[in-house]
């Protein structure tokens, strides 16, 4: 039996697997870095290290910046240098300590030490000025958003460092959300001029220092992105939501990348659900896109569900369609 | 090409600084305050059309409902009346439990465009709310109920059946967000439902006017 890393190489590269790979389980995500995002608890608000105030109401499912005029950071992107200012990537060895222990207790035969970075670029610029105002923004200040990305760029360069001379990390797991479930965001002609030359920059920094592979998370519809996401040097794209027509996705871009999804989050995690429901979803999904270039999963950026028990059973119908496919 | 069709070209490439100074043109030229404002209305039925076909984004949107909005402070003082919206008012809400507002803002963007006087009531918004909402205000013709998260579909069948339930009379309830289909908007009682913004604002014309 092929190790699960093995077996996930063979998976991309249209060898022979063993079986289907099961959502995360070929990553060991490192997640106790010091350099990490810090999060609210339910009922709280916190400033982030970028000055983002994010809060999570009570009764919510999930935490939110606040963009109000008092709170929002950038409150005009000509003047964008007087309102961000990067945190310091700077941390003690002693703070590293725990995630080095971390990645060193995994067997790197069997699975890829992994770094998680998030939010991403995009997130990151509508994270300091809101959606509506960054999206209008690449129309209107198209060189201070330019600017922006690549003071962003930089921070991450610097953070990618740490982590590479830290933890020698084997992928990268890096979030953005491009889109929503029906259209990208931004047309693909603005995003190869804004977005694709940034990741190249990072994801290219990331391979030039041993990581072997780089994981993007966009849980949207994103299949008009995907020859930029080739040229970032993506491996896998994790999140592809049915909407995507991923069978059509593999068929034209498999051998170039890897497709990590095609079972919708929203429509197996959710309160009362289904051990049926979630056979027939990933069945079909297995049935439909096969074999090779394709990781059955959950469209969620991490390896965990909303609601109980959904990710293990996911997984164990994962098992299931392997018996009758391999 | 007239100044009108300069406006309503300009609306559409969502020039936002130019706008402006072409309406007042057009109103120089000659042209009723009436007039340039169905011109526009006329272009954001186009922009909505192309969004809808995936031929352009949300930036394309934004910037365009932005620069006809800059259109209409131009053209305010010129209307006729009382300065309401031929169409009616639309009251427009994220329902409860949910915090997403880009698709509703949208929403509430190309339905205004369209016509409508907006009465935008934010996220997280109660059932009550709402029908306190179609109580506060004059002519609502619309209510428009956003809801983006799978686990905020029972707040929304909670706010549709709270406002269909109040007595009230008079208006319509339209209901969207990507969870949302045709078949659970007409299983909750929804009196319509659109994929998307452009959509949104063809439907909210054809309820308010049936
Ligand atoms: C951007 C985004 C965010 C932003 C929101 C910023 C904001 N101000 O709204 C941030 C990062 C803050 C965020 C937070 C969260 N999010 Co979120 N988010 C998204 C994302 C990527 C895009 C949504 C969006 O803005 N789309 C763009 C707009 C234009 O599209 P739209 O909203 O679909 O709207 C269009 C149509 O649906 C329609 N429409 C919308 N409303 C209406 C109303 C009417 C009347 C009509 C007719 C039509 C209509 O027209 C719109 C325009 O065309 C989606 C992913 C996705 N695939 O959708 C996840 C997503 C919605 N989020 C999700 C989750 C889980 C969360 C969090 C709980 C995360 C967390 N764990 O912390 C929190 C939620 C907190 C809360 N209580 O609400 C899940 C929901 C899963 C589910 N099905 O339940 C999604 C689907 C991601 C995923 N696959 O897991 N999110």
């Amino acid at each position: 039996m092929l190790t699960k890393r093995q077996n996930l190489a063979e998976v991309m590269k249209g060898g022979n697997p063993d079986r289907f790979v099961k959502q995360y389980e070929a990553f060991s995500m490192i997640m106790n870095t010091p350099i990490t995002r810090i999060k609210p608890q339910i009922g709280g608000e916190i400033v982030n290290e970028w000055g983002i105030t994010i809060r999570w109401p009570e009764g919510q499912l999930g935490a939110f910046p606040v963009h109000d005029a008092e709170h929002i950071v950038i409150k005009d992107i000509t003047k964008w240098r007087d309102y961000v200012k990067a945190p310091s990537v700077e941390c003690s060895e002693e703070a590293w300590a725990p995630a080095i222990a971390a990645a060193k207790a995994v067997d790197r035969k069997d699975q890829y030490v992994t770094v998680f970075v998030a939010p991403g670029i995009f997130e990151m610029t509508h994270y300091l000025m809101s959606m509506e105002e960054a999206l209008m923004a690449y129309y209107e200040e198209p060189e201070a958003m330019h600017e922006l990305i690549d003071y962003i760029v930089e921070f991450e360069l610097k953070l990618a460092k740490e982590f590479i001379d830290h933890l020698h990390p084997d992928a990268v797991f890096h979030h953005d959300d491009w889109g929503s479930q029906i259209s990208s965001f931004i047309s693909p002609d603005m995003f190869k001029e804004f977005f694709e030359p940034a990741y190249k920059k990072i994801y290219g920094y990331y391979k030039d220092n041993g990581v072997e592979l780089i994981i993007h998370h966009s849980d949207s519809y994103a299949a008009n992105l995907v020859p930029s996401m080739i040229e970032m040097g993506i491996d896998i794209w994790q999140g592809v939501m049915t909407t995507n027509h991923v069978p059509e996705l593999i068929e034209q871009y498999g051998g170039k990348i890897t497709f990590m999804g095609d079972i919708d989050s929203g429509v197996i995690d959710f309160p009362g659900w289904t051990r049926e429901n979630i056979a027939e979803k990933v069945e079909t999904a297995c049935r439909r896109c096969g074999k090779l270039y394709f990781i059955p999963g959950a469209s969620q950026g991490l390896n965990v569900s909303s609601f109980p028990g959904v990710y293990e059973a996911t997984d164990e119908e994962i098992d299931r369609m392997t018996k009758e496919i391999f | 090409m007239t100044k009108i069709e300069e406006v309503k070209a300009k609306v559409e490439a969502g020039k936002s600084k130019l706008v402006p100074g072409l309406v007042q043109e057009a109103l120089d030229a000659g042209n009723s305050a009436q007039d340039i404002l169905d011109a526009m209305v006329d272009s954001m039925g186009v922009v909505g059309e192309k969004f809808s076909k995936g031929d352009i984004f949300v930036p394309e949107m934004l910037i365009a409902a932005k620069a006809m909005s800059k259109g209409v402070d131009v053209l305010k003082p010129h209307l006729a009346g009382d300065g309401s919206s031929k169409l009616g008012t639309c009251v427009i809400g994220t329902v409860a439990g949910d915090l997403h507002d880009i698709g509703k803002n949208l929403v509430s963007l190309m339905i205004e465009s369209a016509g409508f006087d907006m009465v935008d009531l934010g996220v997280d918004v109660p059932a009550d709310t709402f029908v306190q909402a179609i109580k506060d205000n004059k002519n609502v013709k619309l209510v428009a109920c956003s809801g983006l998260l799978t686990s905020t579909m029972p707040a929304m069948r909670e706010a549709v059946a709270t406002i269909k339930a109040s007595g009230l009379t008079g208006f319509k309830v339209i209901v969207g967000g990507a969870p949302v289909t045709p078949e659970y908007a007409e299983e909750i009682g929804a009196d319509g439902f659109a994929p998307d913004a452009g959509t949104a604002a063809v439907k909210a014309k054809e309820l308010a006017t049936a």
